[in-house]
């Protein structure tokens, strides 16, 4: 590139550094304060949800009155055996859900314990460290890696109320309300909410829910009329019908478009500034020949090259705030969530930067004759 | 719209024949023909004429001053032959282009290719260096990098800023900064070079260096130049003088006939 444009804007950008810096600056505080906000908004979602999305489950049923909710919901082992032969349905299986402590090697842990028929349907698909207890095994547990932090490691004993499991393996991505999961059997769920829930002593065929594996095409409603009673949600679904979650997602997002909306706003006052403040410059510029639409790509350039960097500083600067926040705020710093906010900070400076453009086009060329003296 | 310059130089006694250079205010064959242009502001009772049917030819090779108080409608005419403002009505011709004829785009390409200008207060692009500078106007012809680099270096020898190439205007003196735009008035290479006042913003002294330097790259280039001035001090390195008052175009001889 070597025509008046690229002249322009790289001999403004590597010698008004001063000014440029400016911008870029208050760019990257946008973009990491959007990227922070961001790793949050990711953090609780994946943080509430993992234990729905990061499972072989493509829906799961609840009875009619729990509104998605895999703890609300109350079902019957033998409902299973209904669902599984209902149109669409690969194969089906319990699913258990219990929020409580529970003692690990260092103390007292946080733990969302689902019990299901390992192997089958519901079952962890991010398994990052030795193996799921196999079906129909008793007495093991798979964990969220998060509970490596409390000082769990292959072979550890955890303990709810007077239920203890050995830990076989490790998943990730996992957690349940923020809460760590336990993925065990049916069996070794219910001792352990016996355990804590006397109340419930009384059920011992008592389920929460129903894991599906369903066909790309099955229909959902179909496949809850096969048991009167019953609401039939897919995995996405059921993440966003966890409390607090969609409300969570929604508000942070509108903080993160609103901020967003800064930007744009920010890299529009700049250039105008600084069309304002150059205009007896590209008066003469036009007057020497220059046309509006290289003084415009100029201004284009320039804040392109602004966002680029804002974003570019930005990240790192969030990157490395995230290594500094304590492990118990829930954020997480993904790949295309860093993507999307740099798509969104790159047209938020273009359409910016747009905004002069009009103003640029308004500069007559022949004020640059005849002058003030 | 009547002219009184036309018609008062058509009326001369003897004026049979082809009238000399220094009577006739239009020339055929002349590089720069301005006829009967007109700028009128404003409509109905509110209309003000800036310009009145000013006309006037300027030959190649030729360095004139056009002389007026503020507000005679001089930078008004200058603009119009640069293809900046719009005339009311009238024709200018550079060679044998139509400038009132062009379109928008196609003046910023005449400006371009054809026009070199030199502004009051240099106007260089402060985060370019001098030589950039030149090389800037030389990317809107898309001159050949090599060609527009071995240019650039070469005018700013002759104009004696060699050491200074690298240099940012605000690194150079006031006389240094209006080289560099006489410079890059001529870096392109065009028929015409207009110029606005260019000792508005020095001292006498150096006003006389930048003006005898601009005469001596016109002359020595064969190309036309128009200078804008209020300053009778400096019309002396000028060829010939067109004066101007409230909107009136009148040629005068010879500069020495202004020096009373």
């Amino acid at each position: 590139m070597s025509g008046p444009a690229a002249l322009l804007s790289r001999g403004e950008l590597t010698r008004s550094k001063g000014r440029f810096g400016a911008v870029v600056g208050a760019l990257a505080l946008i973009v990491f304060l959007v990227l922070v906000l961001g790793a949050l908004a990711d953090g609780l979602f994946y943080g509430a949800t993992g234990a729905v999305r990061s499972t072989n489950a493509t829906a799961y049923a609840f009875s009619d009155d729990a509104e998605g909710s895999l703890i609300r919901s109350r079902l019957d082992e033998t409902d299973v055996a209904a669902f599984a032969g209902a149109p669409g349905v690969e194969s089906a299986g319990p699913v258990g859900v219990l929020l409580t402590g529970g003692t690990g090697p260092e103390g007292d842990i946080d733990l969302a314990v689902f019990g299901l028929e390992v192997g089958g349907p519901g079952s962890p698909t991010t398994l990052t460290e030795g193996r799921l207890p196999a079906a129909g095994e008793t007495g093991t547990a798979a964990v969220d890696t998060r509970l490596q932090d409390a000082g769990v490691t292959l072979g550890s004993k955890v303990f709810v109320g007077d239920v203890g499991v050995e830990v076989v393996g490790f998943v990730s991505d996992a957690s349940y309300q923020l809460q760590p999961t336990m993925w065990t059997s049916v069996a070794d769920w219910r001792a352990m909410r016996d355990a804590v829930r006397p109340e419930l002593r009384g059920q011992p065929t008592a389920i929460n829910a129903v894991a599906l594996i369903t066909t790309p095409d099955a229909d959902l409603s179909a496949i809850a009329a096969a048991l009167p009673g019953t609401t039939v949600l897919t995995a996405e679904a059921v993440g966003l019908a966890i409390p607090g979650v969609e409300q969570q997602s929604s508000t942070l997002n509108s903080i993160i478009y609103t901020t967003l909306a800064v930007a744009a706003l920010v890299v529009a006052l700049f250039f105008a500034l600084l069309v304002l403040e150059k205009r007896e410059l590209f008066a003469a510029l036009k007057a020497l020949g220059t046309s509006t639409a290289a003084l415009g790509r100029t201004v284009l350039v320039q804040a392109v090259v602004a966002s680029v960097l804002g974003v570019i500083i930005g990240a790192i600067v969030a990157r490395l705030f995230g290594l500094i926040i304590p492990a118990t705020v829930p954020t997480l710093f993904r790949t295309d969530t860093l993507i999307q906010i740099a798509v969104f900070t790159l047209v938020a400076g273009i359409v910016g930067a747009a905004f002069s453009l009009r103003r640029l086009a308004r500069i007559d060329p022949a004020t640059a004759i005849g002058g003030t003296l | 719209m009547n002219d009184p310059v036309v018609e008062a130089t058509d009326s001369a006694p003897g004026g049979d024949g082809p009238s000399p250079v220094s009577d006739a205010p239009l020339h055929p064959g002349a590089l720069l023909q301005v006829r009967d242009v007109s700028k009128v502001y404003g409509s109905g009772h509110t209309a003000v004429t800036a310009l009145d049917a000013a006309t006037m030819s300027v030959e190649q090779g030729e360095f004139v001053a056009l002389l007026g108080p503020s507000g005679s409608g001089k930078t008004t005419l200058i603009s119009i032959i640069g293809g900046l403002l719009a005339a009311t009505s009238g024709t200018v011709t550079v060679g044998d282009v139509d400038v009132t004829q062009l379109s928008k785009r196609d003046l910023t390409r005449f400006r371009a290719e054809q026009v070199g200008f030199v502004f009051q207060s240099a106007n260089l692009v402060p985060f370019l260096t001098a030589r950039e500078n030149l090389l800037y106007v030389a990317t809107l012809v898309k001159t050949p990098k090599k060609a527009a680099q071995q240019r650039a270096d070469q005018l700013l020898e002759e104009l004696g800023l060699a050491d200074r190439a690298k240099n940012l205007p605000e690194q150079l003196s006031g006389g240094e900064r209006q080289r560099v735009a006489i410079g890059r008035a001529l870096m392109n290479d065009p028929d015409l070079v207009l110029v606005d006042e260019p000792t508005a913003a020095l001292d006498t002294a150096l006003g006389r260096q930048v003006v005898q330097l601009l005469r001596r790259e016109i002359k020595d280039r064969g190309k036309t130049g128009i200078m804008v001035t209020h300053d009778l001090r400096m019309v002396e390195y000028t060829d010939r003088v067109f004066e101007i008052l409230d909107g009136h175009l009148t040629h005068v001889e010879e500069p020495s006939a202004l020096q009373h």
